[in-house]
């Protein structure tokens, strides 16, 4: 069985052309017969399937809709058309720390970031110090994450994010976390979630990253499936286009 | 429930987070309807305070309007708020967006029943007992929360996508204020102006509070029904709107 399932997905937006911020504006636009819905497609006709321990890599340039299939399969955009299943449980890593608040101390952040992910507030509240170690700011949990430099505070989001095993990660550029030690350091941890079965779902510019990593790479271009298949391949096409 | 300890987060936050950088602290929420109570008390009684219904006393009437009033007022702006303050939440992992709304709802709440510790003192201050009916408040601040939570849910859709319906809303609000008896016995106004304030639903609401609290008003069973009809429609319809149309706005996020 697929952990992640994707069929003929499609995601709209709808515009509004001459953008009425204010119910006012709209008021106005809608008397005068001038507003237009522009149905912006963000992705079409994309189909695929992610199995256990499965890294796949998605190419693309901006705006080819790599972000939004993400959010798509972290369950925050729902499908305009198509479907999606995802059987398990989500690390969702589009933005490390999304949700941290400055004013609440380390450990505060680490329960707040991982209730945030469904997980057990109890159980994490017994990994608080090993997963400050494992960042490598035991000294700084108990301070306000103001206090914290932006390496400390992205380090700690991914040990938080990283320290419970779940059956999918979603990676969105966060690899370049931290110095070199760290990033050694958080690419064995990727590893070892990977080797016990976690897919990964993982967007990058980095080729060098989707050639070591990736098992599989998906082109995207304009919201639509350019090429899928073997990331050597794949880079190269994406590399010469 | 998976989310009930994030919701015990978020209201912990909530609490606490305001007063984070002051000296007194949670202590606000003692302070605040004491001075505004104290300050319209001074402007009001001399208008009012005799004007009201024998055995009942203005002090406590005024304060407890005036708590009733500051919970709604904040309980449902801040659920109205609070899907669009976490949309770098939302629109980053999956967590149900009603998590934050009722999150809010339940701060207020929790800042209605510390708020009735200045009040009980001040009603012992003018001479009153507490009532006997003093546990049916936990009654009243759950249905004004749930009516809040309702309300604040369809709100949210709207404030996300229109970014003037904020402003009328609080006009809306302050024109509700003035047409609930807050400061005012309903005596002090002219037959129309009764007839509106007894279908606004707060007046329910108050009345029921002032009663079961220390027995300083006179609500009927029309109010009872009134408050319950009103808290279950405002739910049910937010949910409803809600969930239409949050497909669509969380794109706008």
């Amino acid at each position: 069985m697929a952990i992640i399932e994707v069929k003929n997905l499609k995601i709209t937006y709808r515009v509004l052309m001459n953008k009425s911020g204010s119910l006012k504006e709209l008021f106005r636009d809608a008397v005068k017969g001038r507003v237009r819905i522009l149905e912006y497609v963000a992705l079409q006709d994309v189909s695929f399937t992610v199995d256990k321990g499965e890294v796949v890599a998605i190419l693309g340039r901006n705006g080819a809709g790599k972000s939004t299939l993400l959010k798509v399969i972290a369950g925050v955009l729902p499908p305009t058309q198509g479907t999606l299943e995802v059987n398990g449980k989500i690390a969702p890593m589009i933005e490390l720390g999304a949700g941290f608040h400055p004013e609440m101390t380390g450990s505060e952040n680490v329960l707040f970031y991982s209730a945030l992910m469904g997980r057990d507030v109890k159980q994490v509240k017994e990994r608080i110090s090993a997963i400050g170690e494992w960042a490598g700011v035991t000294d700084h949990m108990e301070f306000p994450l103001r206090t914290f430099s932006s390496g400390m505070v992205a380090r700690l989001a991914f040990s938080t994010a990283t320290d419970e095993q779940t059956e999918v990660l979603l990676v969105d550029e966060v690899l370049s976390v931290g110095d070199a030690d760290f990033q050694n350091k958080s690419r064995a941890r990727m590893d070892d979630l990977i080797s016990k079965g976690a897919a990964v779902v993982l967007v990058s510019h980095d080729m060098n990253a989707v050639r070591t990593l990736a098992t599989r790479a998906i082109w995207l271009e304009s919201g639509k499936v350019k090429m899928i298949g073997n990331p050597e391949e794949v880079v190269a096409a994406y590399e010469t286009n | 429930m998976k989310y009930t300890q994030l919701i015990r987060l978020l209201v912990n936050r909530e609490l606490t987070l305001r007063y984070k950088r002051s000296v007194i602290g949670i202590g606000w929420t003692l302070l605040n309807p004491i001075l505004t109570s104290a300050v319209l008390w001074f402007v009001f009684s001399y208008a009012f305070a005799s004007r009201l219904p024998g055995g009942q006393q203005f002090a406590p009437y005024l304060m407890a309007g005036i708590l009733m009033n500051t919970f709604f007022n904040q309980a449902l702006m801040q659920s109205a708020d609070s899907i669009a303050n976490n949309a770098g939440v939302l629109t980053k992992l999956y967590v149900p967006p009603q998590v934050f709304t009722i999150s809010s709802a339940l701060a207020g709440l929790i800042n209605f029943f510390i708020g009735m510790l200045p009040l009980a003192l001040v009603c012992f201050i003018s001479g009153q007992n507490l009532a006997w009916t003093l546990p049916l408040v936990l009654i009243i601040g759950v249905a004004l929360a749930v009516l809040a939570a309702g309300l604040g849910l369809a709100l949210s859709i709207l404030f996300i996508r229109f970014d003037d319906t904020r402003n009328i809303v609080q006009v809306l609000l302050m024109i509700l204020m003035y047409m609930t008896p807050i400061f005012y016995p309903v005596s002090a106004v002219n037959e129309t102006m009764q007839a509106i304030i007894r279908w606004n639903p707060l007046t329910s609401y108050l009345d029921i509070f002032r009663w079961a609290f220390s027995n300083n008003a006179t609500p009927t069973l029309f109010s009872w029904i009134y408050m319950t009809s009103w808290s279950i429609c405002a739910l049910l319809l937010g949910t409803y709107i809600f969930k239409k149309y949050w497909p669509r706005t969380v794109a706008m996020l």
